[in-house]
C-alpha cells in the first residue's frame, strides 16, 4: 500500500517526525517497507520559457529552440515535439538530471546541430499519461523553478506492508484511523452528500441479488449527462501517488474513492446496460454452465460456474469485484453513469481472481473483505465528485439492496486472560484506554469487557484477537521478558538423532566434505545412471514442478553428488571428497504419502590433497573409499560387516561391492562407471557408496561395547605368504585363518599382495599362472602368559594346513 | 721394574690411547686393549697373586688407583664424543621448519548444517527435544491444522509444491492432490502436539520447498527450524524472553532484538524479530538497507484455533512457536550474497566455514 503524506496529512494530523512514524507504524505491525522522497527522481529538471523556435536544418520534424531557464545564457535545444511556439512554458531537463525513465540528460548533437538539454512531456516527467507533446505549463510559471517544487510533487510515499489480516488498512482512510490509534490524535472521515436532481434513481435501475451468500450488498447510483474528459490535476496527482495511472475523470474518481475510502467501485455506461421495464436490470448471480466475458482487457474469458457475475438480462456484463466487461465500459462517448459499489464474497472473489490470473486492486481488497456499511457512503462521495469533475447531475437516491447486513459483533474479553497470555499486568482501564482508538466500543470493568467491533476489522472475531490487539497497542516491547517455567520438560536427542551425528562427524573425520543438494530428482537419472527401480517402486511426481529435470523427488543421492562432482571438476577443483545425507523417496501404487528413507552417500575424487614437497598425494580409488567406510564403521560400532563382489549398472564391473550388515545388504561401494561419469559430465575415478542410514543404526546398537584386558603379554609374529588362484579372495583365506588360529591368534594384517606382471617372460615367472601371492602378518598371544616358540609352532603349523587345504594356498618360501 | 712402576707406566700408555680416541668405537678399542679380559693392565692383575705378602697391599693399592684412573679417563672420553655424535647428528637433521606440514584435511560441515546445530544446542540447552517429520506432507499438516483457510493464496499451485497422490483418493482441498512438499516445518508442531501431552518443549529442524525459481535471493528449497512450547502458564513474555536469549548466544550478547507484531495464520499474537545489525549498532547502513535491523524469524502465541485440531485444551495450556531459516541466518552471519552457493556444493565455499 503506497501511502502519500501530503494526502495522509489531510486526513490525520501527524504530529510526529517522519522516521518516528515509520519506527512507530513498525512497532504495531503495519511494517513500512520502504519510505520514497518524490521531486528528488526529478532533480534537474526545471521550468523553462522557449524565446524562439526555428527548423531544424536537416530534419523535418526537428526544431531547434532558444529555451530561458533562468540560467546566465538561455539553452539551445533540439526538439521533437511540436505542440508548443515561442512563448510557451515547459518542463526543461537540463543537463545531468536524469528522468524517471532512468534517461540522463548529456550534451548531445542532433543531426548536427548541439542539444543542452530537452524538454519533456508528462509522460517523460510520469506526472501523467500524455506522450504526444510537451507538457505546457500555465502562463504563470516561474522561470528557472524547481519543476517538482513547482508541480507539487514533493512529496513522501510510504510502502506498507499490510498483513492480509488488516483490509482497513489498504485505504488512506483506513491508514489514517491506524495513524491516529498508534499515536493518539485524530483523524477525519471525508464525506459528500451529492446534490441530487432529476428521475429518481429506482426508476432507472433495478437491482437483483440472486445469491445473497455471494453478494452481502449491492447498490447503484447514476450520474446522468457527464462529459468523459481528462481529471483535473489534483485528481490525477491523487491517482498517481497511489500508484495507479490517470485514465479519465470518470475512472479515476473511482480509483481516488478505492484508495481513499478502500471501497472499490465500478462505473458502467447506463445506454449499454439491457432494460427491463425500461430500467437497467442488474442482477448479481453465479454464472452459468458455459458463460464467456470480454473483460476490460480484451480477453475472452469462460467462466466457472461458481464465478460471481454482475449481469444484464442478456449477459454477464461484469465479473463482480475482479475487472468490468468491455462492452459496458465507460467511453469518450458515454453520458449516463450507472456506478456499482458493492460487497462481495472473500472467497469467491479471491477464486475467480486467482484462476482467471486478474488479480486487480479491487479484487485485492474484495478477496481480504471489504466493509459492507461503507459501500452507501463511498457512492455517495463518488457520486458527488463525478458531478464536480465530469458535469453531469447525480440522479435521487440510491438503489441499495443489502441482504447481509452485519449485526454488531460482541466479544467477551477478561482482563485475567489478556494477562496470562501476554504476562503483563493490565487492568480493565488499561485494556479499554488501548482498544477504544481502534474504534472498538468497550465497556464494562473488571474482569469482563465486552467489546464491539466496527465492521471495518472484520480480523476480529475472538477474544484472542483482541488480546493481539491489545498487545499491539501497549507495545511488544513493553511486555516483561520472561522464560518458561518448564518443570516437566527434558531436553534430549533420540539414539537415531545421536547417531547421524556421529556419523556426519566420523565423515569429515574421514576427509569428507559436506554437500547439501536438491530432493529433486530428473527421471532421466534413471537412463543416465541405468537404474532399475524394484517392481514395486514408483517415482514420486510432483504435479508442479519448477522444471523438468526436477519433476520427480529424487530416489538416490548419487546424481546430486555427481553434479557436484562434474560442477567442482569444471571449475578445475580435482580432489573432491563429498558427502551428503538426506532423504531418498520411493512410492508405491496406492500409497498416499512417498516412504522417505534416510540415506548416507558420499563421492571420492582425485587425491586427499594436492601432492606435497613430502607427499605423493596419490590417486583416490575403491579401496580409499572402503578405508572410509572402516574407520566410519569403526567409530559408530558397526561391527560385523563386509563386502562382496557385486555389480551395479552405474559402477565399474569388478570395482563394486555390496555391504553386507549381520547379512543384510545396507548398502554398496564402487567406482563410477565410464559411461555414467560421461553423462553427467565427470571425471573419474570416482569411488561413490550409499548406504541406507537406519540400517546401519540397526547394526551399531546391536554392538555392546566393553572392557578387555590390554595385553600385557609380548605378542609372537610371524610373517606367512601363500600362492593362492586369482579368484581365491582375501576375505575367503583370513576368515579361514581366524578360525584356524584359535583363541592365540590375535590379529591377521594382510600387508602384501603380489601378481607377476603381464609382461614377465617364463623365466622371470615367480608364480604359476593364475595365481597371486598374499602375504600376511599374524600376531599370536596369550592373555596369561609369554608365549613360547614351542606353543606357536604347532597352532601356526595347523593354521598352515587348514588354510592349505581349505583354499588350496601353497607357501611361498 | 717394579710392579706399581709397570702399572703406572700402562696407565700413562693408558690415558695416551684414551686421548687420542677420535671415535667410540676407537675408544671401545682401548678399553678392550686394556681392561678386556685380554687387556694388558687384566694381566697384571691376574699376574698379583705371585708377589710375595709384603709387596701385595702397595701393588693393590696402585693396580686400584691405576684402574681407576683408567676408567675415569674413558668415562670422561665416552661423554665427550656421544655428545660430540649427537651434536653432529643434529646438526645433520636441521629442517627448514617453514616448509609445510604433511597434513591429511579434516571434511567441513556444510555451514548451514552448523547453523541448524547451532541453533539446536542452544534449545537443547533450554530443555527442548528435536523432533522430526516427513518432508512429503499432508494438506492437513501443512495448513488445515495450522488454520489455513481453505482458500488461502499459500495453498495455490503456483506456490506450493504438489505430489501425485497415488491412493485413489481425489483432493479435497486444491489441484489434484492434498499430498505436498512441506512449505514450513510448522506441520512438525501438528505431529508433536497429536502425539504428545504438554509439557511440550520441541525444536523441529527440516528442509521446506516453495516454488521459487533460483537466484540470489531465493531456493525452491531451503532450511528452516521450528521451536514449539506449549505447558502451562505460557505467556508471550516467555516467548520474548526466550528469543531474546537465542539471539544473544546466536549472534552475541550486545545485539538487540525486537519484537513488531505481524499476522501468521496459525499464531496470535504474532510477531517478527528483528535483531540488531552488527554491522552498524542499529544506527543504519547499507547491510541493513538502512534500517539498522535484520529480521530473523517470525514468531507468536499458539492459536487456539490450532489447539482445537489437535485437542489440547486452549484455557489449561498455552503456547508458542516459533520459526527461522537457516539460509538467512547463515547469510547474515557470513555475509553470503547468493543463496545458490549453499546448494551447489562447490568446494571452495565448502571449505569456507
Ligand atoms: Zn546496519
Amino acid at each position: 500500500m503506497r501511502v502519500s503524506l501530503t494526502w495522509l496529512r489531510e486526513l490525520v494530523d501527524i504530529t510526529l517526525p517522519v522516521e518516528e512514524l515509520c519506527d512507530r507504524l513498525d512497532m504495531t505491525g503495519t511494517k513500512v517497507e520502504a519510505v520514497h522522497t518524490l521531486g528528488a527522481a526529478l532533480e534537474g529538471v526545471v521550468v523553462g520559457q522557449v524565446l524562439d523556435k526555428e527548423p531544424h536544418p536537416d530534419a523535418d520534424k526537428l526544431s531547434y529552440c532558444t529555451v530561458d531557464v533562468g540560467g546566465a545564457e538561455p539553452l539551445k535545444i533540439v526538439c521533437g515535439a511540436s505542440n508548443f511556439g515561442a512563448g510557451d512554458k515547459v518542463p526543461v531537463a537540463c543537463v545531468g538530471a536524469t528522468l524517471p525513465g532512468g534517461l540522463t540528460i548529456k550534451r548531445a548533437k542532433l543531426r548536427g546541430l548541439e542539444s543542452q538539454g530537452m524538454m519533456c512531456s508528462a509522460a517523460e516527467l510520469e506526472v501523467g499519461g500524455d506522450a504526444s507533446g510537451l507538457l505546457i505549463l500555465p502562463a504563470d510559471a516561474p522561470v528557472g523553478e524547481p519543476f517538482a517544487a513547482y508541480y507539487g510533487l514533493s512529496d513522501t510515499v510510504l510502502e506498507l506492508e499490510v498483513t492480509p489480516n488488516r483490509p482497513d488498512c489498504l485505504s488512506m482512510v483506513g491508514v489514517a484511523r491506524e495513524v491516529a490509534a498508534v499515536t493518539g490524535v485524530a483523524y477525519r472521515t471525508p464525506a459528500s452528500t451529492p446534490a441530487e436532481e432529476g428521475v429518481p434513481a429506482s426508476e432507472l435501475v433495478s437491482v437483483e441479488i440472486a445469491d445473497p451468500g455471494l453478494c452481502p450488498r449491492y447498490t447503484a447510483r447514476v450520474i446522468r449527462g457527464v462529459k468523459i474528459g481528462p481529471s483535473p490535476a489534483w485528481l490525477a496527482d491523487r491517482v498517481a501517488a497511489a500508484g495507479a495511472r490517470p485514465v479519465n475523470n470518470v475512472v479515476d474518481v473511482t480509483n481516488f474513492i478505492l484508495f481513499e475510502l478502500g471501497q472499490p467501485l465500478h462505473a458502467f455506461d447506463l445506454a449499454t446496460i439491457a432494460t427491463r421495464d425500461g430500467k437497467a436490470a442488474i442482477t448479481v448471480r453465479a454464472a452459468s454452465e458455459g458463460e464467456t466475458i470480454r473483460t476490460l482487457d480484451g480477453q475472452d474469458r469462460a467462466l466457472a460456474s461458481d464465478a460471481l457475475v454482475i449481469a444484464d438480462d442478456e449477459r454477464a456484463i461484469a465479473l463482480a469485484g475482479v475487472m468490468g466487461g468491455e462492452a459496458t465500459e465507460v467511453s469518450e462517448a458515454t453520458m449516463d453513469i450507472l456506478l456499482e459499489s458493492a460487497c462481495f464474497d472473500t472467497a469467491s472473489t479471491s477464486r475467480t481472481s486467482r484462476r482467471l490470473g486478474l488479480i486487480s486492486e479491487s479484487s485485492i481488497r474484495y478477496e481480504r473483505g471489504v466493509d459492507p456499511e461503507l459501500a452507501a457512503r463511498a457512492s455517495d462521495r463518488a457520486a458527488a465528485l463525478i458531478a464536480e469533475v465530469a458535469g453531469g447531475t447525480v440522479a435521487p437516491g440510491i438503489v441499495d439492496v443489502y441482504p447481509g447486513r452485519p449485526d454488531p459483533l460482541h466479544i467477551e474479553l477478561r482482563t485475567s486472560r489478556v494477562n496470562a497470555l501476554l504476562g503483563t499486568t493490565l487492568t480493565a482501564a488499561d485494556i479499554s484506554g488501548l482498544l477504544t482508538p481502534l474504534g472498538l466500543e468497550v465497556s464494562g470493568e473488571g474482569e469482563t469487557l465486552d467489546v464491539v467491533v466496527p465492521t471495518f476489522r472484520p480480523d476480529l472475531e475472538r477474544e484472542v484477537d483482541l488480546i493481539e490487539e491489545v498487545a499491539r497497542l501497549f507495545g511488544l516491547e513493553n511486555i516483561p521478558s520472561t522464560r518458561p517455567g518448564g518443570r516437566g520438560r527434558v531436553g534430549s536427542r533420540t539414539p537415531v538423532q545421536r547417531f547421524r551425528d556421529s556419523l556426519g562427524r566420523a565423515l569429515r573425520a574421514a576427509g569428507l566434505d559436506e554437500h547439501i543438494g536438491y530432493s529433486f530428482g530428473d527421471r532421466k537419472d534413471l537412463d543416465r545412471l541405468g537404474w532399475e527401480l524394484a517392481s514395486d517402486e514408483v517415482l514420486v511426481e510432483l504435479i508442479n514442478p519448477m522444471s523438468e529435470d526436477q519433476a520427480v523427488m529424487r530416489w538416490t543421492l548419487v546424481p546430486s553428488l555427481l553434479r557436484a562432482l562434474s560442477h567442482n571438476q569444471r571449475r578445475g577443483i580435482a580432489d573432491v571428497h563429498l558427502y551428503e545425507m538426506g532423504t531418498s523417496f520411493v512410492t508405491a501404487e496406492g500409497r498416499k504419502q512417498p516412504k522417505e528413507r534416510l540415506m548416507v552417500a558420499g563421492v571420492l575424487a582425485g587425491s586427499w590433497t594436492r601432492p606435497g614437497w613430502n607427499d605423493p598425494a596419490p590417486a583416490l580409488d575403491f579401496f580409499d573409499g572402503k578405508g572410509v567406510l572402516e574407520v566410519v564403521f569403526d567409530a559408530l560400532g558397526v561391527g560385523r560387516w563386509t563386502v562382496r563382489a557385486a555389480e551395479r549398472p552405474w559402477l565399474q564391473p569388478g570395482r563394486t561391492a555390496e555391504v553386507i550388515v549381520g547379512g543384510d545388504v545396507v548398502g554398496w561401494l564402487g567406482e563410477i562407471g565410464a559411461d555414467v561419469l560421461d553423462a553427467f559430465d565427470a571425471t573419474g575415478p570416482a569411488t561413490v557408496f550409499e548406504l541406507s542410514v537406519p540400517a546401519l543404526v540397526k547394526a551399531a546398537s546391536r554392538t555392546t561395547r566393553a572392557f578387555t584386558d590390554i595385553p600385557r603379554f609380548p605378542a609372537v609374529t610371524l610373517d606367512l605368504a601363500l600362492v593362492v588362484a586369482e579368484d581365491v579372495t582375501a576375505d575367503r583365506v583370513m576368515t579361514v585363518m581366524k578360525s584356524a588360529g584359535g583363541t592365540l591368534l590375535e590379529s591377521v594384517r594382510l600387508f602384501d599382495v603380489y601378481r607377476d606382471p603381464a609382461s614377465a617372460t617364463e623365466e622371470e615367472r615367480r608364480l604359476p599362472a593364475g595365481t597371486k601371492s598374499l602375504a600376511f602378518s599374524l600376531a599370536y598371544r596369550a592373555a596369561d602368559r609369554t608365549l613360547s616358540d614351542d606353543d606357536v609352532r604347532p597352532v601356526h603349523e595347523k593354521l598352515i594346513r587348514k588354510v592349505s587345504g581349505a583354499v588350496g594356498a601353497e607357501v611361498r618360501g | 721394574m717394579a710392579i706399581s712402576d709397570e702399572l703406572r707406566a700402562l696407565e700413562s700408555e693408558a690415558l695416551a690411547a684414551v686421548g687420542a680416541a677420535e671415535t667410540l668405537e676407537d675408544l671401545e678399542a682401548v678399553r678392550i686393549g686394556f681392561l678386556g679380559k685380554k687387556g694388558s693392565l687384566t694381566a697384571i692383575l691376574r699376574g698379583l697373586g705371585g708377589l710375595s705378602a709384603e709387596e701385595r697391599p702397595e701393588a693393590g693399592r696402585v693396580s686400584n688407583e691405576v684402574r681407576r684412573s683408567v676408567e675415569s679417563a674413558l668415562d670422561a672420553k665416552r661423554e665427550e664424543l656421544e655428545r660430540a655424535a649427537r651434536a653432529s647428528r643434529i646438526a645433520a637433521e636441521v629442517v627448514d621448519v617453514t616448509l609445510p606440514g604433511r597434513a591429511r584435511p579434516l571434511g567441513h560441515q556444510h555451514v548451514l548444517h552448523q547453523v541448524v546445530d547451532e541453533i539446536v544446542e542452544i534449545f537443547s540447552g533450554l530443555g527442548y527435544r528435536v523432533a522430526e517429520g516427513p518432508e512429503v506432507e499432508l494438506d492437513y499438516y501443512n495448513f488445515t491444522a495450522l488454520n489455513h483457510p481453505a482458500d488461502h493464496p499459500a495453498r495455490a499451485l503456483q506456490d506450493t509444491f504438489y505430489v501425485k497422490d497415488l491412493s485413489g483418493d481425489r483432493a479435497v482441498v486444491e489441484g489434484e492432490s492434498d499430498v505436498l512438499l512441506r512449505t514450513h516445518t510448522s506441520p512438525g508442531q501438528v505431529h508433536v502436539m497429536e502425539t504428545q501431552q504438554p509439557p511440550i518443549y520441541v525444536v523441529v529442524p527440516g528442509k521446506v520447498y516453495r516454488r521459487d525459481v533460483a537466484d540470489p535471493s531465493h531456493l525452491p528449497q531451503f532450511t528452516q527450524v521450528e521451536g514449539l512450547v506449549v505447558d502451562e502458564g505460557i505467556t508471550f513474555g516467555d516467548l520474548k524472553g526466550t528469543l531474546e536469549h537465542f539471539v544473544r548466544e546466536m549472534f552475541g550478547p550486545d545485539r538487540r532484538v525486537r519484537l513488531r507484531p505481524h499476522f501468521f495464520p496459525f499464531t496470535e499474537p504474532s510477531a517478527e524479530v528483528d535483531v540488531s545489525c552488527g554491522i552498524c549498532g542499529g544506527s543504519g547502513c547499507r547491510s541493513c538497507g538502512g534500517e539498522g535491523w535484520l529480521e530473523i524469524l517470525g514468531c507468536g502465541m499458539v492459536d487456539p484455533n490450532v489447539f482445537g485440531y489437535v485437542g489440547i485444551d486452549p484455557e489449561k495450556y498455552t503456547g508458542f512457536a516459533f520459526g527461522m531459516g537457516a539460509e538467512r541466518i547463515a547469510g547474515l552471519k557470513y555475509g553470503v550474497p547468493d543463496l545458490r552457493h549453499f546448494i551447489e556444493g562447490d568446494t571452495r565455499f565448502l571449505h569456507q566455514f
